[in-house]
């Protein structure tokens, strides 16, 4: 495992952010093999690392030559003992803990024993995640940003029982591939979520509490602090069901308030005003986006 | 005040920092600027801010080289509020004391017209209890302008309990019209801006003191994991530990909000006298957190 360039990357989970995780891989030279449980899924993730490199070509930050051999490294796999040959095998698959532990548990038995494991987890923690897992010490957390492929922040995070060794493939991970890690306490939401889910909470229940409008609310965010979206538009963006899910993981493990969904976003989930997604959110929307895409 | 921006005649009451930028976001969009403050010095060294400032301006490439005579000669300055007398607006950007605003207000509100708008540019005292010292409190709004203010583009337009709904439609195209983005906010502690930020700075320092990550680590994950243009601590540094203490204190005394209480290194912090960027030492400036 010295020599990360020839290591082979296995993901598990082939969504939004397990298919911008295996773009991150093959466009800094990994072989990677993306693997899901559902077929289906697997010819949507490819049109999807298409059409991303496809953009980057057009716009100048990748030759047609480097992405086609980008493509060349990616397999497909929805069999997850193929992952066996993999060095380093990143979870991805959705926010659940129990899902994230029974997945953890198989893949000791159908991956070799030198294998290390990491857990792309944004809201869970990666002990709780590591419990059962055959090797606990080979487990690490690394939060991705979403969109993988722009973000460069990633979050190393040590559960309980890492060893050093682990800790430190990590970082060494982060850097080959092309991205800045910074190492956190294993606790839920890690820095990022940690301190944006308080802030986008307290934005909605200013605009609960009538203190400002949604447009002014975004507008005063942009130009009074600097931040590259309003707090609306970045939740119309991440949809407000994704808002909620992590809010309310959050709230449960902390028991802290300012992590609890205000109301506002129950009620609009139930009318169906996701965000982009769906054509409205706090904003309404010509055609439906994808994040990312 | 009058439809067009140029024919706009705008009082300022006190010659310092915040007095300053917004006589030049004024007199830059073209507004005649009448600048009172207290005594001679007053103004001499507010008028080094003003000039100070637009040479900065000049050297960073935003304003040409002639315009710094036309926006100057623009701006006078006396010591007699009375000749704030024909303002269309008058802006009160003294100290940050409720008596010493009180004062200004009252004394602004014997020297103008009743037509024209008295806007108080207070950041954190309720533009409501302010108007109390108005005459005509329907003409009386917050505008609350941001540091640097010919630099930052949010105002944030309060109004208080008995503002007419005409004082704030003209306090707000005014502002669009010196290029500024006004928004209309609550009149609550903090506005918006300062209510949704203070938390958020406070949680920042207590996840510090509970050994989330180091301060450093902090603010690149904020960097680049969210796009902010700084991390919380090293803004907190930049802002100073010892002002971000006083309102985010003034706010919890006000709302009795566990989100604004101050966290105790941030007290710890100020005791030591490391308060920011202004002494060189504070939560970034110099290692506190090993």
């Amino acid at each position: 495992m010295s020599d990360l360039t020839n290591s082979r990357i296995g993901i598990v989970g082939a969504g939004t952010m397990g298919t911008g995780i295996a773009i991150t891989a093959i466009r800094a030279g990994f072989a990677t093999m993306l693997a899901d449980a559902v077929p289906a899924q697997l010819p949507v993730a490819l049109d999807h690392v298409d059409r991303f490199l496809g953009q980057s070509v057009q716009r100048g930050k990748l030759t047609a030559v480097d992405r086609d051999a980008a493509l060349d490294r990616l397999s497909l796999a929805h069999d997850f003992e193929r992952l066996a040959d993999c060095d380093i095998v990143i979870e991805s698959i959705s926010e659940d803990l129990h899902a994230k532990q029974e997945l953890f548990r198989g893949l000791g038995e159908c991956v070799p024993q030198e294998t290390v494991y990491v857990t792309n987890t944004s809201t869970l923690t990666v002990t709780a995640i590591s419990a059962g897992a055959v090797r606990p010490d080979r487990l690490v957390g690394m939060h991705f940003c979403n969109p993988a492929p722009l973000m460069h922040l990633i979050e190393v995070v040590d559960g309980m029982l890492t060893s050093a060794t682990t800790h430190a493939l990590a970082l060494e991970l982060a850097r080959a591939l092309g991205k800045t890690a910074v190492e956190v306490k294993d606790t839920p939401g890690f820095i990022v979520n940690r301190l944006l889910i308080p802030f986008e909470n307290a934005c909605i229940r200013e605009l609960e509490h009538g203190a400002a409008t949604v447009e002014d609310i975004d507008r005063a965010v942009r130009f009074g602090l600097g931040y590259p979206m309003g707090p609306f538009q970045l939740l119309d963006t991440v949809g407000l069901d994704v808002h909620r899910a992590v809010s309310l993981s959050m709230f449960e493990q902390l028991r802290d308030p300012v992590f609890a969904p205000p109301p506002l976003v129950d009620q609009m989930i139930a009318v169906g005003h996701l965000g982009r997604k769906t054509g409205r959110g706090f904003y309404q929307y010509d055609e439906p986006g994808m994040f990312g895409a | 005040m009058t439809d067009s921006v140029s024919s706009t005649y705008v009082g300022i009451l006190g010659y310092g920092t915040m007095g300053a930028g917004i006589a030049q976001v004024a007199a830059a969009a073209g507004c005649g600027v009448f600048v009172v403050d207290v005594g001679e010095e007053a103004l001499v060294r507010g008028a080094g801010l003003l000039s100070q400032s637009l040479h900065k301006a000049v050297a960073h490439g935003k304003l040409a080289d002639d315009a710094v005579e036309t926006i100057l000669g623009r701006v006078e300055s006396g010591t007699d509020p009375r000749a704030l007398g024909h303002c269309h607006l008058v802006i009160e950007a003294v100290t940050e004391l409720y008596d010493v605003k009180a004062a200004a207000l009252k004394e602004i509100s014997r020297c103008v017209d009743g037509e024209a708008i008295i806007a108080t540019n207070t950041s954190s005292l309720s533009v409501t209890a302010l108007a109390a010292n108005v005459s005509n409190p329907g003409r009386f709004a917050g505008l609350h302008f941001f540091n640097p203010a010919p630099v930052m583009r949010l105002v944030e337009i309060i109004p208080g309990i008995d503002t007419a709904a005409g004082t704030v439609g003209r306090l707000r195209a005014w502002a669009a019209e010196v290029g500024k983005e006004p928004v209309v906010v609550k009149d609550q502690p903090g506005f918006l801006v300062n209510a949704v930020l203070m938390p958020y700075l406070n949680q920042a320092v207590r996840e510090l003191d509970a050994g989330l990550a180091s301060a450093e680590d902090i603010d690149i994950a904020v960097r680049l994991g969210l796009g902010y243009p700084k991390g919380p601590l090293e803004l907190l540094d930049l802002i100073g530990l010892d002002t971000h203490l006083y309102a985010t204190t003034s706010a919890y005394e006000e709302t009795a909000d566990a989100r604004f209480a101050a966290p105790p290194m941030l007290r710890r912090l100020v005791a030591a006298g490391r308060l920011g960027k202004k002494v060189g030492s504070g939560l970034r400036t110099e290692k506190v957190h090993e």
